[in-house]
């Protein structure tokens, strides 16, 4: 652990040529991996990531330095680093004190990943594998992979602020891969929380994420491709979301919006969304994927609500940001690693439930595509453009569910999706997933219910 | 403790464990990144980082485990991680631990010039580059990025069968990608260089390149679907090609993820296309003497006018098909040994774009393309991706287009692959390098109004 002492005598250090403000992010992560393939356990790795960060403003400038080295040599050799970058002029030190706290932890956890016996993992991984290849001989190759994660953190600051924070992952993810014919059709499913190893009991059914890894790469392998367009789109709950996370969370985000880089800028109070659109980025869900307890910059974390009937209500802001927008903090700083300044990221984002009941939805859609199963996406927030694409699409015609198809990529605007969501429906549910952006990979959850959104381009062949 | 000692210790520890064998991996690395808005620095990062992962052979399994504190509990958490590790592994592929032997070629990708470069240029050229695109035209408002990095690694391998290899690298990047705006359009612009010498950078180049972009790309309108001939520029073929490079691995082949499995010696791919690897490329961030294994890398065809000369092999793949590796062998610090390309790139031609393109008569130019990490399958093969670019009428790039995705299979693209350019450029490092010239295909499906 970094001593209290060594932490004020480098933010005293990282002060010493006119920066305002000073900040140490000190991390101690160990992790654990086990993959399996072909029905045997292929690697097992354990890890241990050891790193701090310097992070010093003046104003809207900001330096940040990071290093393997914690010892307090390290710290204040990194601090004066950054110190360098910021001003010229060398100074006397400036005494900062530190209050320790612990951050308030809101997961239950009691298992903890790294203490579960390999044997475990392997009884997880085997188990996994044969729920996935039962489903059909056709499923010709199932991967596996139980990742573990904990993370003690110390953050820092020269306001006098020091809090710990434990964190603790738990994910599974499995891959199928269907073939026949010389084809192959993929499924995927990858759960995860803030939770130990009982998750994989209590929680969700380890078999039954197979299963459906394995069901989705199935009807894809007998699905035909998808034909282009511009057509009706219904987007089912859970990992959906992924569609307000690419094509409205990101162009939230103060790492878009302070630079004038959103098409939301300048918005806030003004309709951005249909009326049935409320939407939430909430950092204080027990157990979630994307919670945090504090920030990545100490702030407790928050639930913030992005649009309120259509209204855009927040956007999400980190310290250097707020200064920049002037505008509070949101709670909502986040980084992948002492690696990476934090900045403004998403946590768990949804869509909140709505009033429309899921059969309407399907049956008044008239000739539509169901996206069942999301993949990923990206966004251009600068200008809005966005794209995902599907896992699992069927057509509807006439208002039934007519054929599985393949291969289908939805692409669009934020701001005319959003004004184009016509239904929204009762039952909510989140998924997870991993974020990439400015500050790294993080853990995030997408989610909402079945919606419909009237005409989307989607590429097909 | 410095890391000579440490790993001295740490070998002490693994001989009295008993290991059949046992090795070192360790990558350090240096970068900056400095980026710009409206004059000030946005941000700036420096780092400097260590990991150091370590394998051993335990009755014949090879455990892993890692870390980037060398302190003392570090010895025996990685002592402990590789015991425990190679204690659940079930894969009864051969593993190795080279002894080396054979010749290394000298690489050039180091340059010690580039390793003295102030902070003070680099932010200096940051600004430059800026003010560079700010003042080529009156609808360029602001940037969104730019940026000036450098990076620097160093890697060592060190085993117990007295292999002990130490090799480095280099490089600098400039990149900017300027917004341009016009009666309430909005379309943004990148480009970047990467080179290994500072003074190669040319701010007002990378800006103006940004700038034209940003521009021509105003005036876009989003084209009906159709389905027809389909350029894809350098680096949009290069970033395809680099999405679905995992094809061409043995490893992937061997556990059924290759759809190439076992197709060497067959015509994958049109007569127009050769795919090159090539380790020692002068001054490329992915050249190397040596692969992960610490196995001598060198150049070879991975496909030879259509025909599929050989996979990428590491020793274990090697061994599983009775062939030598390739050199091929890939890792990380942290994880275990896999297979990646190099410097990978599709073999230009003679033949300039615009003459490819007076041939090719009707279709899209497609410059830029989007969601690779979702919109491609590399297991099926299946894409379809948002893409932006230029419509191809009588022969010559003519109105903007955007909004549009491009949908199609890799596997039958290779095979529909009319002709390549002979614009060779490669695109951003990834941990590998991959490049490709302007690639012209027979026919793909454009989605679009």
């Amino acid at each position: 652990m970094a001593s209290k002492a060594a932490l004020e005598r480098a933010l005293g250090v990282a002060l010493t040529t006119g920066g305002d403000f000073a900040e140490i992010f000190w991390e101690d992560t160990r992790k654990t991996r086990m993959n399996l393939i072909d029905g045997k356990i292929e690697n097992y790795e354990a890890g241990r990531e050891h790193g701090a960060g310097v992070r010093v403003y003046r104003e809207l400038e900001s330096a940040y330095v990071y290093t393997n080295d914690t010892s307090e040599a390290g710290l204040c050799a990194a601090a004066r680093a950054a110190a360098d970058a910021i001003g010229a002029n060398r100074g006397e030190e400036r005494p900062v004190s530190l209050v320790r706290s612990v951050a308030a932890n809101a997961h239950v956890i009691r298992e903890l990943p790294l203490d579960v016996p390999g044997s475990a993992k392997a009884r997880l991984l085997h188990d996994v594998y044969s729920a996935a290849k039962a489903e059909s001989p056709l499923i010709a190759q199932v991967s596996a992979q139980v990742i573990g994660r904990d993370t003690d953190v110390i953050i820092a600051n020269s306001e006098g602020r020091m809090v710990a924070d434990r964190r603790v992952y738990t994910r599974l993810a499995v891959n199928a891969v269907a073939s026949e014919n010389g084809e192959n059709q993929t499924g995927f499913s990858g759960p995860g929380a803030q939770r130990g190893f009982e998750f994989f009991r209590e929680t969700i059914d380890p078999e039954a994420e197979a299963r459906n890894a394995a069901r989705t790469a199935l009807t894809m392998l007998r699905a035909e491709h998808c034909p282009a367009g511009t057509m009706p789109v219904i987007i089912d709950g859970g990992f959906g979301g992924v569609i307000f996370h690419e094509a409205c969370g990101h162009s939230l985000e103060a790492t878009s919006v302070a630079f004038g880089n959103s098409e939301f800028c300048g918005k806030l109070g003004q309709k951005i969304a249909s009326d049935c659109v409320t939407a939430i980025d909430d950092g204080t869900i027990p157990g979630e994927w994307g919670s945090i307890n504090i920030d990545d910059e100490g702030t407790p974390t928050t639930r913030l609500v992005l649009i309120e009937n259509g209204v855009l209500k927040n956007y999400m802001i980190d310290r250097l940001n707020s200064r920049r927008m002037h505008m509070p903090i949101t709670g909502s700083a986040r980084r992948e690693s002492y690696c990476y300044a934090p900045t403004s990221r998403m946590r768990n984002t949804f869509i909140a439930p709505g009033s429309d009941d899921e059969e309407e939805i399907i049956r008044t859609a008239g000739n539509a595509l169901y996206a069942r199963q999301m993949g990923g996406g990206s966004v251009n927030p600068a200008t809005g453009e966005f794209n995902f694409s599907v896992a699992e699409g069927y057509l509807i015609r006439d208002g039934k569910i007519d054929r599985p198809v393949r291969g289908a990529t939805l692409i669009g605007k934020g701001g005319e999706v959003l004004m184009r969501i016509d239904r929204v429906g009762r039952k909510m549910w989140m998924a997870q997933g991993m974020c990439g952006s400015q500050s790294g990979s993080v853990c995030v959850n997408v989610g909402q219910p079945m919606i419909r959104v009237t005409s989307i381009t989607v590429g097909g062949r | 403790m410095d890391r000579q000692a440490f790993i001295d210790k740490l070998f002490a520890r693994a001989q009295s464990e008993g290991f059949e064998a046992y090795e070192v991996y360790c990558v350090k690395g240096d970068s900056f990144d400095v980026s710009v808005f409206g004059g000030e620095i946005v941000d700036y990062t420096v780092s400097e980082s260590m990991g150091l992962g370590f394998r051993a052979l335990s009755g014949g399994k090879m455990g892993y485990a890692s870390t980037q504190a060398l302190d003392d509990d570090a010895v025996e958490f990685l002592i402990d991680g590789v015991k425990d590790s190679a204690a659940f592994i079930e894969n009864d592929d051969p593993q190795f631990i080279y002894g080396g032997g054979e010749e290394y070629a000298a690489v050039e990708n180091y340059s010690p010039a580039l390793a003295d470069v102030e902070p003070a240029q680099k932010i200096a050229l940051a600004r430059e580059l800026e003010k560079a695109a700010l003042a080529q035209d009156p609808r360029i408002q602001r940037v969104d990025g730019c940026s000036v990095m450098t990076e620097a690694s160093e890697c060592v391998i060190r085993n117990s069968r007295g292999l002990n290899l130490i090799s480095h690298t280099n490089v600098a990047l400039a990149y900017v990608a300027p917004v341009a705006e016009e009666d309430g359009r909005v379309n943004v612009g990148m480009k970047f260089q990467m080179e290994q010498e500072f003074d190669a950078l040319d701010a007002q180049g990378i800006a103006k390149a940004a700038v034209e972009k940003a521009l021509s790309g105003l005036a876009a309108e989003q084209p009906a679907s159709r389905t027809c001939a389909i350029a894809f520029q350098n680096l949009a073929a290069a970033s395809l090609l680099g999405v679905f490079a995992s094809i061409f691995s043995a490893e992937a082949a061997q556990k059924g993820l290759s759809l190439l499995k076992g197709r060497e010696g067959e015509a994958i791919a049109s007569a127009a296309v050769t795919i090159v690897d090539d380790p020692h490329r002068p001054h490329s961030v992915a050249s190397k003497p040596f692969d992960g294994e610490g196995v001598p890398t060198r150049k070879k065809n991975v496909v030879e006018k259509g025909v599929l000369k050989t996979l990428l092999h590491n020793l274990t793949t090697a061994a599983k098909q009775g062939v030598a590796t390739t050199g091929n062998a890939a890792r990380g610090y942290a994880s275990a040994v896999g297979v990646a390309p190099t410097n990978f790139y599709i073999a230009p031609s003679e033949e300039n774009v615009e003459a490819m393109l007076a041939r090719m008569g009707e279709g899209f130019l497609i410059t830029e393309i989007s969601g690779l990490h979702a919109g491609a399958n590399q297991i099926s093969g299946d894409f379809s991706l948002l893409a932006k670019g230029y419509a191809v009428h009588d022969g010559k790039k003519a109105e903007a287009v955007k909004q549009i995705t491009v949908a199609g299979n890799f596997f039958e693209v290779l095979k529909d692959v009319v002709a390549v350019a002979s614009d060779l450029e490669f695109g951003l490092p990834g941990g590998c390098l991959v490049g490709s010239p302007t690639v012209w295909v027979k026919a793909l499906s454009v989605a679009g109004k």
